[in-house]
This record gives C-alpha cells, structure tokens and sequence, in this order.
C-alpha cells in the first residue's frame, strides 16, 4: 500500500479496517478480562443476575483464600518443576540429534530424520495408552519386580511426570532447521584447527543458533506447563498434582466458587502470558520457521 | 536451497577432495553423529517406537491391564463398526475440524491480510489475537465454561443486552457443539494467523509491481498470485491444524464431558472412555488406530491439492 494516501475512499476504509481489528482483539481479550474481574468479586457479585461487569467490592482477598482453598501454589511449584525440567532436557538432547541430522552425515541419517518427522504424525491419543502402559508397568520400580509385575511402577511418581516429555520430535525437527543454515566454512575452518566434532558443536555452531534455543526452550516450558491428559493419567496424590490438574479438580470438588476457580485459572495463565509478551519474538520465529521452511 | 548446500557439503568433504587425514576424519565424524543422534533415538524408540507397535499389537486383544491381554483377532474392529457412540464422536471430530481448520483458516487470513497494511499499532494487534494460543485449553476453557453459565454468564448477559434471549449453551443438544468449535476457532486463530502473516510478509514484492503494471486488479492478483504463493504456509497450518484438532480433548473434558446425549463427544474422548473409565485398553487402541489413520488420510489428501510439502523438505 502506498505511504500516503490522502482521497476520502482511502480514510473510511482505514477506519473500517481499525475497527474491524480493534472488535476482533476485544474479542480474544475479553475473556481474560472477564477472569480477572470474576476473580476478584464477592460471592454476592458472582450470583448477580444479569451479571454486572465490574464488583461492586473488590475482593483482593480471593487470592489468599483461593491458596488456603487448594493447595494452588504446590501445583504451581510442580507445574514449574516439571516444565523446567522438560525445557533443559529438551534443549540439550535435542539440539545435539538436530545438530547431527542437520551437519554430520552419517549411514542412516536421513532414515532417522524421516523417522522423526514421522513420528511428529503420530497422534498422541495413539502413543498414550501404550505409554501409560509402559509407566505402569516399568520393570524394579514402584514395587515391580523385573518383569513389571506387582506393584504400580513409575505411577504417581516424578520419573511418569519427567521422563516420557523429555524430548520431542518437533524439538529436533526445528533444531535441524536452524542448523542447516549455518555455512559450512565455519565448521572446515574449525576442523582443521583440530577441534573435535564435539567441540564443534558447542563451542563454533550451538553460539550461532541462540535464537533457536530460546525459541526450542519457550515453545517447550509452555506445552509442559500447559499439558493436561498425561500428568492427569499418571498422577494421583495431591502433592504431584500440577497446575491444569489442580484447577479441574477443584473444579468438580468445588463447583459453584467461580471466584477462587477463577484466581486459580489466573495463576495458570498470567505467567505463560508474560513469558509470551517477554520472548514474543522468537514464539513468532519459531512458528514461523516451522510454517515456512 | 539445501540440495545446493548439499553439493557444497560433497564436494568439500567427499573422499576425492579430502586430505590425507580424510578417512580418520570421517570416520571420527560418523560417530560423533551417532552419539549425538542417540539419546533422542533411544528417547523415540522407547516413547514413540514401542507405544506404536503396542497400539497396533493391542489392537487385536481384549485386555483389561489386571489380567494378560487375550488375542480376539478382529473383535474390536468389527464392534467399532457397530458402535454408534464412536460414529457420533467420528461425525462431531468432523464437523469440530471443518469450522476450526479450514473455515478459521479463511478468517485467519483474512486478518493476516488485514494486518499486513502499513498499520499503526500492528504488533498490538497481533499480540492480542495470538495471546490465547500460549494459554492452557484447561484454564481457558474453565473461563469458557463460567462465561456460558446460563444465568450469570457474560455470553447470555451480551446476547440480552443485544435483545436477544440466550441459550442454555452447553447442556442444550443443539448449542454445546457450537460452543465447543468457538472456544477452538479463538484459541487456534492465532497460530494461523501469525503464519499467513509470516509468509505475507515474505511474498516478493516485484512480482506484484509487475502484476500491477500489467493491469490485475488487487482482487486478481489475490487470487493469481497470492493464494498461490501461500500453497506451502497453507500445506502446513492445514496440517499442522489437522493434527490440532482431531486431537482437541481439554476442552470437551472441562466444557460438556462429552455431553449432553453424546453431542460433543469426540474420538480422543471415547479413546480416553474405553481405556480409563472402561478398562478397554484393546478397544482404545483400536479407536486410536482409526484417528490416526484418519489423520493420515487427510494429510496426504492436503498433499495432493496443495501439490507439495516443502514443511518437511
């Protein structure tokens, strides 16, 4: 479009294009608000019919007694835990295998990329029941002896919440890609300064792609802390329980308190909101170059 | 561009051009790739690789996990084909797919082309449509659920502001559907809407100078040129969409439990029904064999209208 642009026809259709994005952006932001304000009214307020807008008082309060409600803050620490642990693991293993399938060539490369860009076809509602399978019957653990039999094995533990998340093949699928794009010289040059493959890697190729880390790691702390079906299979006490579990429990435990469900509901989304805000760059790139290479 | 890199790569390193030191080289080279690429192969095998032999293995037993699986041939996907449950859930995957994929994409793109105008604010813009893609379906759909509530619910309390008498929303047969699918189109608008933008914004612009010169109408030249420059960016938000939607289950979880009378239950729902709730871990294999063969289907049957997958290249 032409910088400027001055005729009447040009101007309306300027503001119709303003509001027609500025109606679209209540509408995504909306229901957010909506959150925030319900978390914040009085039981009164909650059951007012039609429903006002703003409280009439402002209940701060909900959120200490949201905490004394459920245990949110554990949920959150382990919601935490585990999305960092995922976060670190993927970064590092994945960026290696990425790292190998994009620049050392080896007999079988290309077959185990093609595995892994298949297995990013796989649908989880597939792979989920053999691996809870796997979990519960994962052989000298959780009371099982060898053959996996007699106790509950990884069930209910830290190992079931951590390990199968470790790596994904989207992870290094998309470390591949950033990889591929590095000049080849770099690495000739390091060689034959004698560093060896290792080194190259670290020390020559993995500074190159920085933006590829922060993009891997953003993308992975928030599918972790956003993931549902698996923690809610493999956990049972209260105290492994993370965030969304946390919330859909007290949900069918606590039906009616709207407010304290709503607090909860904020602590669940208000820090991958900031974290999207902080890296919002690289979420873009990172989808972007999944979206266009 | 990568088989060019690829040349580079051969004729660089390949054994005519390599020093004397070349074949130690490449041998050191060969297994510094095979223990970095182990981990996540052995992390795959075991979490990837097994749990698709087992689903399909299981597929063909009935097994309860408390006593050994028993080999039943056929059974489960013979009762599938007789399972009117499923069929519903195989029919509302279908519709719940058909308004967040292909119809959320058009309306995707429309506001990628909207915002990729010289626009002040344009990054407000974004942000604000793309912000309830990072955001947990569990949460969200817990806001969701309070803003249905028929009785103090912010969606009945607009409809009445506007006039109108709002429905009972998600326990009524004809409404919980469409209350589902506007939960996934304003979750899932975001992601696609970013990517159109991202290949917008990468279309070359003397293509269009030459359209223009020539005479095509900004209508003709969507149409000419830009659709199809945008075949790979639509390849993948199809598929990767696809794959999104026919796996959505937090939100019928949190919103409507697959009800009322079965009107939103979806595949993933009944997968997870027969095997946590039932104990029907055969039958669950089955039903997952199925959506995935589904997926499967549809991904190639994208691949040959689209004509081509450089997502993968």
């Amino acid at each position: 479009m032409p910088p400027v642009e001055t005729s009447g026809r040009a101007r309306t259709g300027r503001i119709v294009l303003y509001l027609t994005l500025t109606a679209i952006s209540v509408v995504m932001i909306v229901p957010f608000v909506w959150m925030l304000l319900t978390s914040v009214k009085s039981p009164g307020d909650i059951a007012a019919v039609p429903p006002r807008l703003f409280p009439t008082k402002w209940a701060f309060g909900n959120y200490v007694d949201a905490l004394h409600a459920a245990p949110f803050a554990t949920y959150a620490r382990n919601s935490f835990v585990i999305a960092a642990s995922h976060t670190v693991l993927n970064v590092l293993i994945a960026s290696m295998a990425g790292y190998a399938l994009a620049r050392l060539r080896f007999r079988g490369s290309s077959l185990i990329f093609l595995a892994f860009v298949g297995a990013l076809m796989i649908p989880t509602y597939t792979k989920i029941l053999p691996e809870f399978l796997i979990v519960r019957f994962m052989p000298l653990f959780g009371g099982n002896d060898i053959t996996g039999q007699g106790g509950t094995g990884w069930l209910d533990t830290w190992w079931a919440l951590i390990i199968p998340g470790a790596v994904s093949p989207f992870s290094v699928f998309l470390f591949r890609q950033f990889y591929l794009d590095l000049p080849v010289e770099l690495e000739e040059a390091a060689r034959l300064d004698g560093l060896g493959e290792l080194g190259i890697y670290a020390r020559i190729m993995t500074p190159l792609v920085k933006p590829a880390f922060i993009t891997v790691a953003l993308l992975t702390f928030e599918g972790s802390w956003n993931n549902f079906l698996w923690p809610l299979l493999v956990t049972k006490s209260d105290s492994l329980r993370v965030i969304q579990v946390g919330l859909s429990v007290f949900r069918t435990e606590n039906d009616t308190q709207w407010a304290f469900l709503m607090a909860g509901t904020t602590l669940a989304t208000v820090p991958m909101v900031v974290l999207f805000l902080i890296g919002q760059r690289y979420f873009v790139q990172g989808f972007a170059t999944a979206g266009i290479k | 561009m990568a088989p060019t890199r690829d040349r580079v790569r051969a004729t660089a390193s390949g054994p005519s051009a390599a020093p004397p030191r070349g074949r130690g080289l490449q041998r050191a080279r060969r297994r510094a790739g095979l223990l970095m690429v182990a981990p996540a192969v052995l992390h795959a095998l075991i979490w990837i690789g097994i749990p698709l032999v087992a689903a399909v293995v299981l597929s063909f037993t009935s097994y309860d996990v408390l006593t050994p699986p028993r080999f039943i041939g056929l059974e489960n996907f013979r009762d599938l084909l007789s399972d009117n449950v499923f069929r519903r859930a195989v029919l509302n995957t279908s519709i719940y797919t058909f308004f967040t994929v292909p119809v959320a994409m058009g309306i995707a793109l429309l506001i990628a082309l909207m915002l990729n105008t010289r626009l002040a604010g344009r990054a407000i813009f974004r942000t604000a449509i793309f912000i309830p893609q990072v955001t947990a379906t569990i949460a969200v759909a817990l806001v969701w659920l309070w803003i249905y509530d028929p009785r103090s619910g912010l969606a009945n309390a607009v409809l009445s502001f506007l006039g109108l008498d709002g429905p009972a929303w998600l326990s009524s047969t004809d409404w919980a559907m469409p209350a589902v699918i506007v939960v996934g189109i304003w979750q899932g608008i975001g992601l696609k809407m970013l990517i159109y933008l991202a290949a917008l914004q990468s279309l070359p612009t003397d293509l269009y100078e030459a359209a223009s010169v020539d005479g095509a109408s900004k209508f003709r030249q969507f149409f000419s040129l830009t659709l199809p420059l945008l075949r790979p960016a639509t390849f993948f938000v199809f598929v990767t969409s696809v794959i999104g939607a026919f796996q959505s289950f937090d939100q019928v979880y949190i919103l409507t439990d697959g009800g009322p009378a079965n009107s939103t239950t979806m595949m993933t729902y009944e997968i997870y029904k027969s095997a946590f709730r039932e104990f029907r871990m055969g039958y669950a294999c089955a039903q997952s064999l199925v959506l995935f063969a589904l997926l499967l289907f549809l991904t190639l049957l994208n691949r040959r209208i689209t004509g081509g997958d450089r997502a993968t290249r």
